[in-house]
């Protein structure tokens, strides 16, 4: 790390930066209210005063980049349409006047619809336009001349080295957040940058130039960050993809993948977050690569598997090529590059939900276990059609006329991505809770229909009385198996429940010519949703949390992770990939030495090589650990690794919690 | 009556005890008594039931189904872990065939194998149920690769045949002094010296680990007498494991007290340079 790179690291992270931000002359809310939302031009009106209300260039520190906020406003998500990962490709190589270009061409032929999502783009161009200007003159005033010199080519014209392209990206980032939208992942970066990095080599620049550059535009995305707010701070959308296949399937990675992850461990930021694309020919080396970025504690890169999510896409009617595009939305969801317009977390199927129904009315008329399986396989196509209806009834017809822009093909098709201008124009629905479903079919077979603990009606009166007067009954149905356990007993019945939502939903046309497809994630509802959800059989409480995404219910106490990432590659999970990682944790004192990180990545590459879609791993936080503390019963498997031996965390001693607790405020 | 084990713990990803990703089968019961040992339930032969300090209620449900032994100590039990509203006592020792610990661990063999990793037999003290210990090894044997670790504590004929079947072995050296080691291991060294010669006269694949215990272990006259003797072995690299302060903890759940004696404290001294002299390569931990 150079010293330029760490005076602007300190800057960022002294977080005096924002004290120079002005509070805007009028709300920038009351004034858009004067527009009439609905049209193109209203919306090319509402971001032209956004544009407006940043009067001055600011810069922070020895800043390269520019394009920080001068209002203190913050700017929330605004519309459905986040999440897309723009078309890098054609945005950088023309630039705005390039695109301004096509549009004037077509303008003649075009119909009203068309020529009025024209006219909005140019309004919006030329408001980006004004600032390009602003911060060109005040950079040359601070003496910033290689910024200012820039700035009269970018981003007007296409770039043409590293250095321009960055200015680009952190151009594109500034004004697509004016314009309140927030979840804006970077798509694959060592792709697209890759032209421009050798641009850069050729004429001469050092490995070590291009290494401080890159790290000193990761720090810059890391300002205003706490402006943009999606559902909690910090979930704003900022993923970077490096890996994986190019469009004609060659491998991508390379020597600007390399930057990215030294530029990533060097700074520990929480962004941008990286995720790599691997297969089942990527090295060992890579995966350790990797891990060395999880021991940082950030809880990233996270892994996605080429071999499954590309033939997921196929399967629901993407190209090839676009499919091998493919990029991360905000989170997980496996998304297309630069001409889909997919809302890949559209709603969420709950599995629980559906079993908690079932139970109640199915049950008690259930001659057999496979005859309520059955019921309960019913059940979950009725309630995907309930979410389809619910979903359809709901036209997303706002227009986006900016991020519209930078998709493809709206300019040729003369519509922005709400009226159908993108090529792919699907919906995603996350899966939540998939491993409490399992868990509550695996105790209603083991204890009503073969072990006979209990009766169908015990079990739906221990149920409706949250377990109170029924602890016995509860405490064996929580002994009963569990998935995560290499048990094929609650394992099978989770990939039942997939395969019935999966092949259900799969294909199933939305209201914008596009499709549903099936995923495995959870977003925030394993908390929000579980909260509604009342006690299951699986012994968990009314209103308790579901996993996170794919992963054992928080209530089964575990084997290990052998045992764990075997019960999750049981399905073929090219079947259901929306997105939502199997996500696992491991205590960061496994990666003490090379020894340990090189366990870890043959633990992920083991996971990738059995079929698995997605992992995360985190290195055990602080956070975590003092809620573990104060909800020891939300924590049975947090395992803790002290020394030669292991342990679980909430079985030791306070003193010695707060031992490792204060140990690992070092960590990082 | 069928061949069983009894097994405190089984760990799936023990990163630290052998070569790749390794399954740990933890057996119970061991002949010495380390006054530092941190899996106090690992010493008794006995099935034990330990409790969680937190999330307790302190409602006294364990306590009143616990039992008094003619010490006069008091022991949790099965009705103990029956009684506990938040599912804290814990049952410490579950009995194996050899075909279900087997099945057990060739259930993550694929995994083991690709790894370059397998399964490593630690406890207690494995030896200390030599015959379920032979029996596993014989069932494992080009099936996945297998390691013992042990103190070294049984005789020779039984040693002799658990490194012939294993091919692994992680050997600890503790107190060379005889009169310490009866001390704070309570038996005495000189079998385990002498099966510490086999070893290193066998030509099996081995490591050797030296725990670090503050002012027991860590002291110049025992590291000096470690490395000459290993030396004279011919081993030229040993590990050395740091004690670490949260041992105790354990003690607590099972009822017992914690007494080390020796400070705890006190910061270990690893004294690399006294096995860099022999020409011993020491890898702290």
């Amino acid at each position: 790390m150079t010293e330029r790179v760490k005076r602007q690291l300190k800057l960022l992270n002294d977080r005096t930066y924002r004290k120079l931000r002005h509070a805007p002359e009028q709300d920038p809310e009351t004034v858009i209210l004067q527009w009439d939302k609905q049209t193109e031009a209203g919306e090319a009106a509402r971001f032209a005063y956004a544009c407006f209300c940043e009067k001055e260039a600011v810069f922070h520190g020895e800043d390269l980049f520019g394009f920080n906020r001068y209002c203190s406003g913050a700017l929330p998500e605004k519309g459905r349409f986040g999440n897309i990962v723009i078309d890098y490709d054609t945005v950088l190589a023309k630039g705005l006047c390039g695109i301004l270009e096509d549009v004037d061409a077509r303008r003649p032929t075009a119909d009203a619809k068309a020529r009025a999502y024209y006219d909005a783009i140019a309004v919006c161009y030329n408001a980006t336009f004004g600032l390009v200007d602003m911060y060109e003159k005040a950079a040359r005033e601070a003496g910033n001349l290689r910024l200012a010199d820039a700035l009269l080519r970018v981003p007007r014209r296409g770039a043409r080295d590293y250095y321009e392209a960055l200015i680009m990206l952190r151009f594109l980032s500034y004004i697509l957040r004016l314009c309140r939208c927030v979840h804006l992942p970077l798509g694959r970066f060592d792709r697209y940058m890759r032209p421009y990095y050798d641009a850069s080599v050729a004429a001469g620049a050092s490995e070590a130039e291009l290494l401080e550059l890159t790290e000193l535009f990761f720090i810059a995305m890391n300002f205003d960050t706490d402006l943009y707010i999606g559902i909690q701070k910090g979930d704003n959308g900022q993923s970077l993809v490096l890996g994986g296949c190019d469009k004609q399937g060659n491998e991508v990675f390379g020597p600007l993948s390399e930057i990215c992850l030294q530029a990533s461990e060097e700074l520990a930021l929480i962004d941008p977050k990286i995720n790599l694309r691997v297969n089942k020919n990527t090295p060992l080396s890579l995966y350790e690569r990797g891990t060395k970025l999880t021991k940082q504690g950030l809880g990233f890169p996270q892994y996605s598997n080429d071999d499954i999510a590309i033939p997921f896409l196929t399967s629901l009617g993407y190209d090839l090529e676009d499919a091998r595009d493919y990029a991360m939305a905000a989170c997980w969801e496996f998304i297309v590059s630069g001409n889909g317009a997919d809302i890949p977390n559209r709603n969420s199927f709950d599995y629980p939900k559906v079993i908690e129904k079932a139970t109640r009315e199915a049950l008690p008329g259930a001659e057999s276990f496979e005859a309520f399986l059955e019921a309960v396989g019913v059940a979950i196509e009725r309630e995907c059609d309930a979410l389809i209806a619910h979903c359809n009834a709901r036209p997303a017809t706002v227009p986006e006329v900016l991020i519209s822009s930078f998709v493809s093909p709206t300019i040729e098709r003369g519509r922005d991505i709400s009226g159908g201008g993108a090529k792919y124009n699907n919906y995603g629905l996350h899966g939540a809770g998939l491993s409490t479903a399992a868990d509550a079919l695996a105790a209603i077979r083991e204890c009503v229909f073969e072990r006979k603990y209990c009766t169908k009606e015990e079990l739906l009166a221990a149920l409706e009385a949250d377990f109170v007067g029924y602890e016995s009954l509860q405490r064996k149905l929580l002994d009963c198996p569990k998935m995560g356990n290499n048990d094929d007993r609650a394992d099978r019945l989770g990939c039942y429940l997939m395969q019935r939502y999966s092949s259900y939903l799969n294909g199933k046309p939305n209201n914008r010519g596009g499709i549903y497809r099936a995923g495995t994630g959870s977003a925030m509802v394993y908390i929000t949703h579980a909260a509604a959800v009342g006690a299951t059989a699986d012994g968990r409480r009314a209103g308790a949390p579901f996993a996170s995404s794919y992963s054992p219910s928080p209530d089964a106490r575990l084997r290990g992770p052998l045992s764990n990432i075997q019960s999750f590659t049981k399905f073929d999970l090219r079947k259901i990939c929306n997105g939502g990682p199997f996500t696992i944790e491991i205590h960061d004192t496994v990666f003490r030495n090379d020894e340990g990180e090189r366990k870890v990545a043959q633990l992920v590459k083991t996971y990738i090589d059995l079929g698995g879609h997605q992992i995360q791993i985190n290195a055990i936080n602080r956070d975590r650990l003092l809620d573990a503390q104060a909800h020891p019963e939300n924590y049975p498997n947090l395992i803790v690794r002290v020394w030669g031996w292991s342990g679980y965390f909430t079985e030791l001693d306070t003193v010695y919690q707060n031992h490792i607790i204060k140990r690992m405020e070092f960590t990082v | 009556m069928k061949l069983t084990g009894r097994i405190f713990s089984i760990e799936e990803f023990a990163t630290f005890d052998g070569p790749g990703i390794r399954m740990t089968v933890f057996f119970k019961g061991c002949p010495l008594r380390c006054s530092w040992c941190h899996n106090p339930e690992s010493q008794r032969s006995e099935v034990e039931y330990a409790r969680s300090p937190n999330g307790c209620l302190n409602c006294g449900s364990c306590l009143r189904a616990a039992v008094r032994d003619a010490k006069g100590d008091l022991h949790l039990t099965a009705a103990s872990a029956e009684a506990c509203p938040r599912r804290l006592v814990r049952r410490c020792g579950e009995d194996f065939t050899v075909a279900a610990l087997c099945a057990r661990i060739m259930a993550n063999a694929a995994i083991l194998r690709s790894t370059g990793g397998g399964v490593t037999f630690s406890g207690g003290e494995p030896f200390a149920q030599a015959d379920f210990l032979f029996s596993c090894l014989q069932a494992l044997r080009g099936e996945v690769h297998t390691a013992i670790q042990t103190c070294g504590y049984t005789d020779r004929e039984k040693f002799a045949k658990g490194l012939s079947l294993c091919d692994y072995m992680l050997y600890d050296l503790k107190l060379i002094d005889p009169a310490q080691h009866r001390k704070y291991c309570g038996t005495d060294n000189a079998g385990i010296l002498e099966n510490y010669r086999a070893l290193a006269a066998s030509g099996k694949p081995f490591v050797t680990r030296i725990p670090l215990i503050p002012g027991v272990t860590d002291t110049v006259e025992n590291l000096s007498a470690i490395a000459s003797f290993v030396e004279k072995q011919g081993v030229d690299y040993v590990e050395l494991l740091p004690y670490n302060r949260m041992a105790g903890s354990k003690y607590v759940g099972l009822l017992r007290p914690f007494a080390p004696g020796f400070d705890e404290k006190r910061a270990v001294e690893p004294h690399t340079e006294i096995f860099e002299k022999h020409g011993i390569r020491a890898k702290k931990m």
